[in-house]
């Protein structure tokens, strides 16, 4: 077995930040995926979208990892969004509520589609 | 090191047969050694693929939990795991060298709510996913080594069969 450390990257989209992740997000995976962040934070997008689509291990310590950044992201009233998780892994955020706290999606393109100018105010509409 | 006999259900009627016996040094990391060996001793039950995931998840946090809290991440303290099948049931057996089990089914589960607020570290996530990934999780103790056994039912037609 090769452990696949996380790598992690930053894109900017006109509907936020998107966080790639590649590897394994564990213990490992602190310092990438908190820097990651911050980059992905630096630029004061409304919303940041964790791109799993390269990820195919997620331990108790990442599902650790992944509430620190929903708590950061909700203290700045940010909106953290998750796309392309395997089918284990929506099971395992819905398990853990994380899919409460934050919307999850199956690709970027749904993704990015809920969080343009007009998705979001439908969605408060809906909300109140 | 003498395991004991798989408990429960199964324990009490069925054969068992052994289908792996592996160890993995106390590090960091070895957690994936561990289910890749379990995930290749059990191919030949022909799993779901949503079950064997679960299975890898629930072998993982439960090999993570002994190489940490038992044995306190000494290389040199191994991580011995057993994988017995029976006709009915899949029983994965890990055992660490703690003096008292540090992992208990009835403890109470975590709160997302909490841990966003700060009430609660973020962590502690290990034991709520392996009881809700397997149908049983036991855990036992004779004062020098512990052991989580982890049961999947097999042919569960609720859970969509094997």
């Amino acid at each position: 077995m090769v452990e696949r450390y996380l790598e992690a990257s930053v894109r900017r989209t006109p509907a936020g930040a998107v966080v790639d992740l590649r590897g394994e997000i564990d213990g490992f995976a602190e310092e990438a995926l908190n820097a990651a962040y911050a980059e992905a934070e630096a630029g004061d997008p409304e919303a940041i979208l964790l791109n799993f689509e390269g990820v195919d291990y997620i331990n108790s310590t990442g599902i650790a990892l992944i509430v620190g950044l929903l708590a950061k992201a909700r203290a700045s009233k940010k909106r953290l969004l998750a796309c392309n998780l395997s089918d284990h892994y929506v099971e395992i955020f819905n398990i853990t509520r994380l899919s409460d706290f934050m919307n999850v999606f199956p690709d970027e393109e749904s993704a990015i589609r809920s969080s343009q100018p007009s998705a979001i105010s439908d969605q408060q509409e809906q909300k109140s | 090191m003498t395991a004991p006999q798989p408990s429960g259900r199964a324990g009490r009627d069925a054969a068992w047969r052994t289908l792996a016996e592996l160890s993995v040094p106390s590090e960091p990391g070895n957690e994936r050694r561990a289910t890749d060996e379990v995930a290749k001793a059990v191919s030949p039950l022909g799993l779901a693929p949503g079950r064997l995931e679960k299975l890898k998840t629930a072998v993982a946090e439960a090999t993570m939990n002994a190489m940490e809290h038992g044995n306190r991440y000494r290389p040199e303290t191994p991580v011995v795991i057993e994988v017995l099948a029976s006709e009915e049931d899949l029983s994965v057996r890990i055992t660490d060298e703690g003096e008292s089990p540090v992992l208990s089914p009835e403890s109470q589960d975590p709160d997302l709510e909490a841990k966003l607020e700060g009430l609660q570290t973020p962590r502690g996530w290990g034991l709520f996913l392996i009881k809700n990934m397997v149908d049983e999780m036991r855990v036992t103790g004779d004062g020098a080594h512990h052991t989580v056994e982890l049961v999947l039912h097999l042919e569960d037609p609720e859970r969509g069969g094997t």
